[in-house]
Formats: structure tokens, sequence, C-alpha cells
């Protein structure tokens, strides 16, 4: 049973994921609030992923916009007021479907060429500690005493950086539910705790 | 409507990475852990997609190949890596704020348009640098180099002729550059081969009694008991026995090609170049496996791996496994295992030996 469920992981990895900038698109092209974009992406992430358990779809790339349609028609119907604008792109999207996801799989070499760009957008300290991780493969621990930073730090350098890059590989760069992308200091070793 | 917002998942899935990754990881993070997975499925899947970037950042290692420990590259300076031959930004898109738009192939924007131009600066003034190298390497390369790798390690190796070879674990070449032929003999291993373009002189791979020639073309080869393995990523190879007659015609194969080829001749296995990278995740320090019996995972970990996993019972050696995992981190594969599998890991010694439950 298990051993079903994490096969499960990988296909939701290796099929689902790599669609996302097409979905942020397709999702952005509908939904009139922005900041909610990335908000009904997990969601649909979550209802694709729940379906999957019982049965896995044999064509990922509509199945995940057939359900991110739904799942925006029934927030619509959830809500009182109805944007009517709105309302009516959702009728148009089967149109759209094709044209906004003809997302091709990125070769490896694409995809390292992204990573390489994600990185050199990090914050400075924040590309460090992921550099010193990733590529020098140190521990946090030897990554704080080489760069005299508490290991809370440098977890939260980890947290951060490893939203960002995938936000790059998978998304459009923007963080979800983060304004702006604006990036935190993370200096401040006081900042709070543990998950 | 959701007693949680998005951004606060965000954020704890991408604190529960990071802790993780630590090294202090306790059972009662685990406890923790699994009980936030399990309460919501848009826990489980935000942690799976940062799981996911996290994995596949390890790639960013082929970066850092051949550069000195401990030191970090500015940002944009990657034209010295044999990875990139184009240089980055020129044809980005610099607005900012361009929305949804950062279409698949043509990978990411560059946010500022003043780093481009830095980047252009950086890359004239890198690629000098490399011709330099290059020709200062080209006099002074030993002719008949050989280099090794241990149980679990990886190497990349330049070659003067602007080829580059990537190591896989306890792997043994020996490499030798002339005027006419640039050969390298894989005595052990297997390794991949990033063939620099020079028609004048082939690019020659030596395993045991076969010969794999390549012009201008990415590929590995690999020694395994009874043959050879080779994975064409890019370009074309041709496959020859050594001291066969020229009347039997040699295997060409394609970029995606998968071939064993053995005593008893070769078995190609046509696919798609993306499928053959997969194979080739190992230059990321990774194994991906797509649904191979428990038998076959545990028999790879074993060759990057001093830890032997051993499988006790012959009826779990048949489950099927999927995923990547860190090629040099048997325990962790076995912990995952434990977790996922009806097994149980019993640790004698060196030995991981899983046991039926």
């Amino acid at each position: 049973m298990v051993a079903v469920e994490d096969s499960l992981h990988g296909w939701f990895k290796r099929e689902v994921l790599l669609h996302e900038a097409a979905l942020l698109r397709y999702i952005g092209r509908v939904w009139r609030r922005p900041d909610e974009v990335h908000d009904l992406c997990q969601e649909t992430y979550a209802r694709v992923y729940e379906s999957a358990v019982k049965s896995r779809p044999n064509a990922a790339r509509s199945f995940l916009f057939a359900t991110a349609q739904h799942l925006m028609v029934d927030r619509l119907r959830h809500e009182r007021v109805v944007s009517i604008e709105a309302a009516g792109d959702v009728d148009a999207l089967n149109v759209l479907v094709d044209e906004i996801s003809a997302e091709q799989r990125v070769s490896g070499y694409q995809e390292l060429k992204r990573l390489a760009r994600a990185l050199d957008l990090l914050p400075p300290k924040c590309r460090e500690v992921i550099w010193l991780r990733r590529v020098e493969d140190l521990p946090q621990k030897e990554i704080a005493a080489r760069l005299g930073i508490a290991e809370k730090t440098v977890e939260k350098h980890i947290s951060k950086g490893g939203r960002l890059l995938a936000d790059q590989l998978f998304g459009d760069g923007r963080m979800g539910g983060d304004a702006g992308g604006a990036v935190l200091d993370m200096e401040d070793d006081n900042a709070r705790g543990k998950p | 409507m959701h007693a949680e917002s998005h951004r606060q998942v965000q954020e704890a899935a991408g604190a529960w990475l990071a802790r993780c990754d630590a090294d202090d990881w306790t059972d009662e993070d685990r406890m923790r852990f699994d009980q936030w997975l399990n309460e919501s499925p848009l826990h489980l899947v935000a942690f799976l997609r940062l799981e996911h970037a996290w994995e596949r950042a390890r790639r960013l290692k082929s970066l850092g190949a051949g550069l000195k420990s401990g030191g970090i590259p500015s940002p944009g300076n990657w034209v010295l890596s044999p990875f990139f031959d184009d240089a980055p930004s020129a044809n980005h898109s610099s607005r900012p704020d361009a929305g949804m738009g950062s279409s698949g192939s043509s990978g990411m924007r560059s946010t500022h348009r003043r780093r481009g131009e830095v980047r252009r600066v950086g890359a004239f003034a890198a690629a000098v640098l490399l011709a330099m190298i290059s020709v200062l390497t080209w006099y002074l390369w030993p002719a008949g180099s050989a280099y090794r790798t241990p149980v679990g390690g990886t190497a990349s190796v330049p070659m003067p002729d602007g080829s580059l070879v990537i190591l896989n674990t306890d792997s043994e070449i020996r490499v030798t550059v002339t005027e006419v032929e640039r050969r390298v003999t894989l005595d052990q291993g297997e390794a991949f081969f990033e063939v620099a373009r020079d028609s004048r002189r082939p690019f020659v791979v030596l395993a045991g009694d076969k010969r794999i020639v390549a012009v201008g073309t990415r590929f590995s080869v690999r020694r395994e008991d009874d043959g050879v393995r080779v994975v064409v990523t890019e370009g074309r190879v041709r496959v020859e026995t050594v001291g066969q007659s020229t009347q039997e015609p040699a295997e060409l194969l394609a970029s995606g090609s998968v071939a064993y080829a053995g005593a008893a001749g070769t078995v190609l296995q046509k696919g798609l170049p993306a499928q053959a990278e997969e194979i080739l995740s190992w230059r990321s320090g990774l194994l991906v496996f797509d649904e191979v019996t428990l038998a076959d995972a545990v028999e790879e970990f074993n060759r990057y791996n001093t830890r032997k996993i051993v499988i006790h019972d012959a009826d779990i050696a048949t489950m099927r496994v999927a995923g990547s995992f860190r090629a040099t981190n048997a325990e962790a594969f076995a912990r995952l295992l434990e977790r996922g599998y009806p097994l149980r890991v019993e640790r004698r010694g060196k030995e991981l030996i899983l046991r039926g439950r």
C-alpha cells in the first residue's frame, strides 16, 4: 500500500510540478484577483494529489488544468458576489488550455541553467548558504561555523532559499504568498524558532 | 474560508524542508512532521514541491566541478563552467513585472538590466581567461594521465581539447590526447563524456573489447560484468568490437539510445534524450528509479557505497521502487524504505540488512 504512495510522490514531482508556470498563467488569465493565484495553484495540486491517490490520471497535464478549472468554478459558485466577467472567462477556458499549456519538458541542460539563474537571484547570504549546502555538500552545522552565524539562521536561509528556488524552477519566479517576492533579512538570530 | 493562509503553508513547508535537511533531526521532529503532513493535503503537496526543487538543486553541484572548494563564484559567472556555452541574459526580458510570462524553455527572466550588462562584460573576461587556460593546459597536459574515483565519489576531468569527462563512483580512466586522436580507456566503472567538436581527431573510448567512437557529442559508457552499456544524450556514436573483422557492421547509436554491447552482440533500446538524461542523473549525485525492483535499486546503491545493503528475504526483492535518492546515502534510502514499505532494516556491522515484516 505504502509502496504505491511512494511512487505517487514521484509521479507528482515528475509529471505535475513541471506544468506550474503554465498553470499559473492559466489561472492568472481567468482569476481577477492576482493575490489568489498561487493559492489556487496549491489548492489545485492538493485536489490532483487526492484524486491520484484513488486512481492516477493518464494525462497529468490535462487533468491538472481540468482540476484548476473545476476549482475556479466551485469558488465562483461559493462566492455570493460573482464577477460576471470572471465567470464568462471560465467558460472560454477550454480554448485557452491547449494554447497556454503547450509547455515543453525542460531538458537536463535547461534545468541546470534555470537552477544557476535561480541561484544567482537569491539574496547574497542566502545564496552563499545554498551553495555551501548543495554544491559543497557541507552539513548545516559546518555552514554555520564557516559563516559565523547561528545554526538556526542557516536553517532559515535554507527554508527561504528552498522556496525561492522552487518558485524559479517550477513557477513564474514570484514567491507564492509573499507579496512582490520581498526578501527577508535573516541575519537576525532571534527570529522565531523551529517549525 | 481557509483557516490557514497560503503564505503560512508555504512558510511551514519551507521550515520543514530546512529541518529535514539539518543534522539534528529528532524523533520528536519526525512525529511533528508526520502530523503536519497528515493535517492537510495542502501541506503535503507544498512540501513535495519544495522537496523536489531541493533535490533538483543538487544538480548545481556540477557547476562547482573544477572550482576550488570554499570559493563561491559571484553571480553570473557560469560561463566558466563547461555547461554554459552561451553568454547569458542578452535575449531575456528585463521587465521586472513581466507577470506570468516566464516561458518554459527560455528559462528565467533576469530582473535587473544592469546585472545583465555586468554579466556580459564578465562573460567576455571569462572567455578570454578560459582561452588562456586552455592554451596553457594544452602544453602542460601530461600524456596518458590516469584518474580514479573512490566508492561514492564522482569527479570532473576537463581535457585540453575542451572535452569534459565526468567519472562516476569507483571508476578509473586513462586519458591520452595526441595530434591524431583523443583516447580515453575506461578500465573500470562508468564515465560520461561531453566531447568538444574536432573532426580532425576522433574521440575514442576503449572499454574492454569495445571501442566507442564519437565526434562532438555527449554520451556515457559503463562497464558491466558481461559487456558495456552506452547511453547517448546528444549526437551520434559508433560502437565497435576491437579486433573484429570490418565486414561486421558497427552499431551507430543516435541521441536517446541506450545500448548494451556484450559478447553476443548489441541490444539497442531507442528512447528519448530526456530519458537518457535521467539514466545519467548520477552526474548530479542522484539515483533516479522509475519503478524498478528493489533488487535492482539495491544493486545500484551498492555501487556507490561501502556500506552495503543486503536483501534477506526473496519476497521483498521484487517490490517496485520509484523516486530519486542521493546515491551516497544508503542509510537514508534504507530509512525511507522502512518507512514506506513492509520491511525493516537491521544494521549489522557495515551492512544494512532488509527483512520482510
